[in-house]
């Protein structure tokens, strides 16, 4: 186990500078997930870590140690790909063994270590087949193995279950959560899934651009989003925006002049904004916001309401069931305190969030 | 044959173009193998019967020409020239071109598509227009008539051609193979020789048995580049068939054709096991 220090670490391909210096700090056994759209820089920052990648400015410390020139065989790590690039020609003892193998490790202890380990993962009927004989999920969990097996000092993740189906995705995911209590190894974990970082993680690292965006607690992140973009990339069903003047700390004034009561703000004077609210945030009422709804969700335990407000689309998520009817006017209320103010500028749209993956 | 299930449309159209398929593939089989049944079957006509007109199919076979050919002592030392000369050249060049084609399809090096396509162009270059200046070469290193001679030479056709089928082949794997190799402990040699090669060997071994055929049946440098001592099978069949004294020897002909030809026949099938492809399958998601 080890601390992993990002110092102002820069990628450049040719003359385009891809990572324009990140700086992360990740203590001993913390899980951090680096979670952003796709081409962010996400996979390079990663593969810098694990040394496939040449650092072209800044450094990378594993422990204490300045890693920028060290080759990735002398780094102790163990990282899984997003096609799990299991060796074909090896069995999956064979496979999970191998880096034990090339450490000289003796052959008993070998073999114990694999079997404890595909014992964790379920593995243990599958030992002698080759890796075409498996299932996808299989072939994803002999990748995990064969990076649990060799106890390394940082675990690293490209989008490990990307290439599952979505139940096995949950299940695994639950499963490394639980991996990683047991072990408690420092991970860094790639995703471009929000829920999956949100889920696994103790720190989260939205990426964008080639700069870190912002880090924090998952819920810390959903609290208090530091920007447009965090705010419309965390949480599922996104944040509702929606732009405008905020007047005197009292009304924020749409483009075509709908005012709505919004006690928020300077109490003097007239600024552009734009206002992100929650979709759980929003109450049902006698009075607040007049909006028409459209489409009404159910899924037992909660619903989710599509509706028009002054043109714009709203979603509203509510605890439990309603009897509320598409074609209905209904009043939304939010407290003042879910109110999240950003300076305006066009909202990122989510199909430039989430990969088409 | 039973007639095609009348079920559905589209069964029986699968079924058409199915065998016209294989009926393409038996067409284009005999055009490639007749001519090759009839050098081996002139080979055991007498002298009499390879004229005639209609062509013979029955005749009584005779082992002449090959008891004749096969005790003249230069025909045997050109087959073992021949085998030295073709495995020589074959192993130099796939170690060298395989080492090569791994570097241009991985490494990532400033202008190495440019040199692979220099390299590669290099070929373009007609052998006539080299065989004499490789000859005058030879002869200053005193490496005239040498086996080592025609190794050398047949490594500068070879080594290319090895190296950009192997590029592709090595293309085709995907890179994190070796990056897991080098994460678990390998160093970029290591994970070339622990894991790529082993995959590999498949593409490996048809690269080699190609480069081996095209060495084995090459005449120009052979031609101007030994004489009596490492010269090679082609060199005596085109002695025969360029025969202006006797006229061609059409039995001898067919015969060393026939000797020359069944050895690559052999090597082909021992290691044809190893031919299947598909070994790197089961390394991705699936
Ligand atoms: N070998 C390379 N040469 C040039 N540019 C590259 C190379 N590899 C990556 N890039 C660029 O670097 C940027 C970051 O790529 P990276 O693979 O890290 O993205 P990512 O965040 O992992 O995205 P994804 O979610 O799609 O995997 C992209 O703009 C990409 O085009
Ligand atoms: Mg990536």
């Amino acid at each position: 186990m080890s601390t992993v220090q990002i110092r102002d670490a820069r990628k450049s391909y040719g003359s385009v500078e891809v990572l324009h210096g990140v700086s992360l700090d990740i203590e001993d056994g913390e899980f951090v997930a680096l979670v952003g759209p796709s081409g962010c820089g996400k996979s390079t920052l990663l593969r810098m870590i694990a040394g496939l990648e040449d650092i072209t400015g800044g450094d990378i410390l594993i422990g204490d140690r300045v890693v920028n020139h060290i080759a990735p065989k002398d780094r102790d790590i163990a990282m899984v790909f997003q096609n799990y690039a299991l060796y074909p020609h090896k069995n999956v003892r064979e496979n999970m063994g191998f880096a034990l193998r090339q450490r000289r490790i003796r052959k008993a202890e070998i073999e114990e270590r694999v079997n404890n380990t595909a014992q964790i993962l379920g593995l243990e009927n599958l030992l002698d087949r080759k890796p075409r004989q498996l299932s996808g999920g299989q072939r994803q969990r002999v990748a995990m193995g064969r990076a649990i097996v060799r106890d390394p000092n940082v675990f690293l993740f490209d989008e490990p279950l990307s290439n599952l189906d979505a139940k096995l995705r949950v299940q695994m995911r639950s499963e490394i959560k639980e991996l990683h209590q047991r072990l408690k190894t420092t991970t860094i974990y790639v995703t471009h899934d929000q829920i999956e970082a949100m889920t696994l993680a103790d720190r989260v690292v939205v990426m964008n651009g080639g700069v870190v965006e912002q880090e924090g607690s998952p819920l810390d992140l959903y609290d208090n989003p530091a920007s447009l973009f965090v705010a419309a990339f965390i949480g599922s069903p996104p944040m509702n925006f929606l732009e405008g003047d905020l007047v005197d700390g009292t009304n924020l004034v749409l483009a075509d002049s709908t005012a709505l009561p919004l006690p928020v703000g300077d109490p003097k004077g007239r600024s552009r904004v734009t206002v992100g609210i929650r979709p759980e945030h929003f109450t049902i009422g006698d009075s607040g916001w007049p909006a028409t709804v459209s489409v009404v969700e159910p899924t037992g335990s909660e619903t989710q309401i599509t509706a028009r407000l002054a043109g714009h689309i709203v979603r509203i998520l509510i605890r439990g069931r309603t009897a509320t009817k598409p074609g209905e006017t209904i009043h939304l209320a939010i407290a003042p305190e879910y109110v999240h103010l950003f300076d305006a500028a066009p909202v990122p749209q989510l199909a430039d969030l989430e990969d088409v993956a | 044959m039973s007639a095609p299930a009348p079920s559905t449309a589209h069964r029986t159209r699968t079924s058409t173009s199915h065998r016209l398929r294989v009926m393409g593939g038996i067409a284009v089989s005999i055009l490639f193998l007749f001519p090759i049944y009839w050098m081996v079957l002139t080979s055991f006509k007498q002298q009499v019967d390879i004229f005639t007109t209609p062509p013979k199919f029955l005749f009584i076979p005779t082992l002449e020409t090959y008891i004749e050919y096969m005790q003249r002592a230069d025909i045997t030392r050109r087959l073992v020239n021949t085998i030295i000369v073709a495995a020589g050249s074959g192993l130099l060049s796939i170690v060298v071109g395989a080492m090569a084609g791994y570097a241009l399809a991985r490494i990532r090096i400033r202008g190495a598509a440019t040199f692979g396509l220099l390299i590669l162009l290099s070929r373009g270059v007609p052998p006539i227009a080299l065989a004499v200046p490789m000859f005058l070469v030879a002869r200053k290193l005193g490496l005239t008539d040498k086996h080592i001679t025609l190794i050398l030479a047949y490594s500068t056709f070879l080594i290319p051609y090895v190296m950009w089928l192997m590029r592709s082949f090595f293309l085709s794997l995907p890179r994190e193979l070796e990056e897991s190799a080098m994460i678990d402990g390998c160093s970029r040699y290591g994970a070339l020789f622990k894991i790529i090669i082993p995959i590999s060997l498949p593409g490996l071994l048809s690269t080699l048995i190609f480069s081996m055929i095209l060495a084995w049946e090459e005449l120009l440098f052979a031609l101007v580049l030994t004489n009596r001592h490492a010269s090679t099978i082609p060199v005596a069949i085109a002695g025969i068939a360029g025969d202006t004294v006797n006229g061609a020897n059409w039995g001898a002909l067919t015969a060393v054709g026939t000797i020359t030809v069944v050895p690559v026949v052999v090597f082909a099938l021992l290691v044809q096991k190893w031919l299947i492809t598909g070994l790197a399958e089961g390394a991705t998601k699936g």
